[in-house]
């Protein structure tokens, strides 16, 4: 599956309004939001249609996952082309397996959960609570909307100026070997989950700045943003991965690069690729496999990407916060 | 006190089933839990089987979020273990009301933060230590959280 879904569902007394445009998109925040609701009337409507009373408007059919826990392999196996929706308290979606299950296949995926899903590689601008619009009360219809709840890319601890300055990425591949060819302050800190480790060992006493793949880091930000909270002088910044930003800056060309970072949903098709982020690794070695200058590795980033000219281009689009740490 | 263990507890229970199949409506009469459903649900339990809620107009008890059918079963049934990972952060009050009143254990699974409600009264199992504070039991909490698959 790939693009954006416009999902309208509406009753008599609520309506509920929202797009889907990723493999895997996480829903928490407060407590009676209208989370179960939502899945409830999924539910009813995917049992008796329009006689439900109930008007669902969506371009792809939109399913609640309704097996038990001994039998969920069996279930997902039958959906296709469909927008598969979890209600709370399924434990395997937690599992590897259920990562392993969903990988590749030619659905999206709605999980409500509050525990952050450490085995799914889901963005940070995917998780969303719901919110009630509108002054209305029952028996008037009440409007819900989705809102982000990481809200930007870009979060700025400030600075201290007497502080050391440190810069983490989340390995030694090529966004280390990049940022490590314009500063002598960068650190790969082994992997997406051990950021908050390392931020808690360097302690408050430094301006850290970290710099990870927003594709894959939806079940890490907001443990680590609390950190900024409490005392940390942590700045954070989230591009989709590192081969975006390099398609951002425009060191590289390629016939439709504008139109696939203007919508990559409708480009990135979910039975291919887990995450955004592998799909612009692809697509950057894609476009440079010609050119035996450009040609992208993620394990050895080419030593033209590191050059004075394309580096200071690459850098130029980073935003402002960050610049205190190049 | 509220006694908090961060991960899973093999013999937690899930608030919301246990919640829907075990609920007394004794347990709705009480003040505690009235002001529990106004703050959380917007919404005013009226008698026998009928809560009024300002969204979905007259629903039953089993319609109460998750979060708030959690916190009844935790405040009720001090002797059972609940996951309060079904609690949102606009829960974090009442949870600390209900260790105001009772000695009550639950799990958690995700960071709740109890931030603006100093000085707050908290036992983490796991670091067997007391908080007074919602700045360092967040920390401890967070430390544990990423232990928890």
């Amino acid at each position: 599956m790939k693009g954006r879904h416009h999902i309208v569902l509406e009753t008599k007394h609520l309506k509920y309004e929202f797009d889907i445009c990723r493999n895997i998109t996480v829903i928490n925040g407060d407590s009676a939001t209208g989370k179960t609701t939502l899945v409830s009337l999924l539910q009813e409507y995917g049992l008796r249609q329009d006689s439900s009373g109930i008007r669902l408007q969506s371009d792809v059919p939109c399913v609640v996952f309704s097996g038990s826990s001994d039998n969920w392999k069996y279930m997902l196996d039958g959906y296709k082309g469909s927008i598969v929706f979890f209600d709370e308290g399924y434990d395997f979606v937690f599992s590897k397996e259920f990562s392993e299950a969903i990988s590749h296949t030619d659905n999206y995926y709605v999980i409500i959960a509050r525990k952050p899903l450490k085995n799914l590689p889901y963005s940070t601008k995917e998780i969303y609570g719901i919110r009630t619009s509108g002054k209305y009360h029952f028996p008037e219809q009440v409007y819900h909307e989705f809102y982000p709840m990481i809200e930007g890319s870009v979060f700025d601890g400030g600075v201290e100026a007497d502080r050391e300055y440190i810069l983490l990425v989340e390995d030694e591949k090529s966004g280390y070997q990049f940022f490590s060819s314009v500063t002598d302050i960068c650190e790969g800190v082994g992997g997406n989950a051990k950021f908050y480790n390392v931020i808690q060992k360097t302690g408050r006493e430094k301006n850290i700045c970290i710099i990870a793949d927003g594709a894959a880091f939806g079940a890490y930000i907001s443990d680590n943003l609390e950190l900024r909270k409490r005392g940390y002088g942590l700045s954070v910044y989230l591009p989709e991965s590192f081969e975006w930003l390099i398609l951002k800056s425009g060191v590289v060309v390629g016939d439709d690069i504008q139109s696939v970072l203007a919508h990559p949903e409708m480009f990135i098709d979910s039975e291919d690729y887990f995450t955004w982020e592998r799909f612009f690794t692809d697509y950057l070695k894609k476009v440079t496999e010609d050119d035996t200058v450009k040609k992208y590795s993620k394990s050895r980033l080419a030593e033209y990407y590191k050059t004075r000219q394309v580096s200071d281009k690459v850098v130029s689009i980073l935003p402002n916060e960050l610049k205190k740490w190049l | 006190m509220l006694r908090i263990f961060i991960g899973r507890k093999e013999d937690e229970y899930y608030g919301p089933s246990y919640f829907k199949f075990n609920y007394d409506l004794e347990w709705l009469e009480d003040d505690l839990v009235r002001k529990m459903i106004k703050d959380v649900d917007k919404s005013e339990y009226v008698g026998g089987e009928l809560v009024h809620s300002d969204i979905l107009g007259p629903i039953s008890p089993r319609e109460l979020s998750g979060g708030v059918q959690t916190l009844i079963c935790i405040y009720k049934n001090p002797d059972k273990v609940f996951d309060a990972t079904s609690c949102g952060p606009n829960c974090a009050q009442w949870l600390l009301e209900i260790g105001k009143r009772k000695d009550v254990t639950v799990a958690l699974e995700y960071f709740l933060p109890f931030d603006g409600y100093d000085p707050i009264d908290v036992y983490i199992e796991n670091t067997d230590k007391k908080y007074s504070n919602a700045d360092e039991y967040a920390i401890a909490a967070l430390d544990l959280l990423q232990e928890v698959d």
